[in-house]
């Protein structure tokens, strides 16, 4: 049984609001009873300025502001017989997601969707690959803006995909799947397979790689369906990211489930994971579930 | 040997203004950082009168205040909560866990939402050490 007791939400407000925190509290069937909220002041927007030094009166209305929104929150909770618990701070995102996932020893850190623009984008792809590289807890990159024909945008975790690649990370987000029964209502496992691992195979050939790798996705949907949640599986060829995207949205996905190796290869680091991708471009929510390295 | 009173807040700067309204009384003032801290100072030295923060890293004000109220060693220490969470919403926080199976617990001597000027936290300090 997986257990998520203690949520790590991290947030800057425009990109996750209290409408995705209340759509995370069905994780209350899994042992949810603590939030912990983290908000990040950037250090550049109350760094010296020539004349000006550390502007330490604008970091104490932006952590105000946080706190506003977070006491309105935490009543919220609170009410609920929930335990609630704040962190408002100047730093960098990743160092101080990690620090608090780490002090109040997290099962689940929520982030929401990187922010837009170019330089931004980059930078915040980069967030993501570092947060993965340091920390071993399941990571949520919540998407807010689902596109409205999500019919379950609203909770992630009622129509996950898991994407396998049959890697022992893959494997760790399947023993975390497995343990959320109760929670999940159907779950869609999917493998993409490479287009030019089929270069060249004759027609027999091919059919008997569709053949192993369809075991392989029954085998796993077996594996759930004896833990009593509902499973299919999909075999797509061609781009993995492209095409999980793609059967994400025909199989009306609440949410793209990933394993991630976490050792960040210098391949990963330099072109970018599937994880990453998926966590930073989808417009579908991803949890990635790293499974070894970190903190 | 002066009162003791322990301060319970994450934010440095509302330590700083409750301890020295505490030392301006004449009382001796000790501070933590998030209820579980404050939870384990109590357990070493029982104080004399507790201002404790809600919203806070580890543990809430919420629990260590149900922790506190429930335990017979420790029930009877005055309370004075100061916090930006209202009133209203605190007790039914402790009505909603109440309602999972646990004690029913009294209302705290005093609540004062955040910001509370220091004449008004002053007095209700020493209304309260001199009632124990």
């Amino acid at each position: 049984m997986t257990t998520i007791k203690r949520m790590l939400f991290a947030t800057k407000f425009q990109e996750l609001a209290f409408d995705a925190l209340e759509s995370l509290l069905d994780l209350r069937a899994v042992g949810l009873d603590h939030v912990i909220f983290l908000n990040v002041v950037e250090r550049d927007k109350v760094a010296m300025h020539r004349g000006v030094g550390y502007q330490k009166s604008e970091e104490v209305k932006l952590k105000e502001v946080a706190n506003i929104h977070f006491i309105e929150w935490a009543e919220q909770l609170f009410e609920q017989g929930m335990e609630v618990g704040v962190h408002i701070v100047v730093g960098t995102l990743v160092q101080q997601v990690v620090r608090a996932a780490s002090m109040e020893n997290v099962d689940l850190i929520v982030i929401g969707r990187p922010t837009r623009g170019r330089l931004e984008q980059i930078v915040s792809g980069a967030d993501i690959s570092d947060l993965i590289r340091r920390t071993r807890v399941p990571i949520l990159v919540y998407k807010q803006e689902d596109p409205p024909e999500a019919p379950l945008k609203a909770h992630p975790f009622t129509r996950p995909m898991l994407a396998t690649d049959w890697s022992p990370a893959a494997g760790k987000a399947l023993d975390f799947l497995v343990g959320l029964k109760g929670l999940v209502e159907e779950i869609s496992v999917i493998h993409v397979g490479k287009e030019n691992a089929l270069t060249g195979l004759s027609a027999m050939d091919v059919q008997l790689y569709r053949k192993t790798h369809r075991k392989k996705l029954q085998a796993i949907c077996d594996t759930f369906e004896n833990a009593g949640i509902r499973a299919r599986s999909h075999l797509y060829v061609g781009d993995p990211y492209q095409e999980i995207e793609r059967a994400a949205r025909e199989w009306r996905a609440s949410m793209i489930v990933t394993g991630c190796s976490g050792k960040g290869t210098w391949h990963e680091r330099i072109i970018g994971s599937i994880p990453r991708f998926l966590a930073e471009k989808s417009d579908i929510s991803t949890l990635i579930v790293p499974h070894e390295g970190g903190s | 040997m002066p009162k003791k009173i322990l301060v319970v807040d994450d934010d440095p700067d509302v330590r700083l203004f409750n301890a020295s309204v505490v030392q301006e009384l004449g009382y001796l003032s000790v501070e933590a950082s998030n209820g579980e801290e404050g939870q384990l100072m109590v357990a070493q030295e029982v104080p004399d009168l507790i201002i404790l923060d809600v919203m806070m890293p580890l543990q809430s004000g919420i629990r260590l205040y149900r922790a506190l109220k429930t335990d017979n060693a420790f029930a009877n220490i005055p309370i004075i909560i100061l916090s930006g969470i209202s009133e209203r919403s605190f007790m039914k926080s402790q009505e909603a866990l109440t309602a999972f199976g646990k004690d029913a617990i009294p209302a705290p001597d005093a609540y004062l939402e955040k910001p509370a000027d220091a004449e008004t936290l002053a007095t209700q300090i020493k209304s309260l050490v001199q009632q124990t």
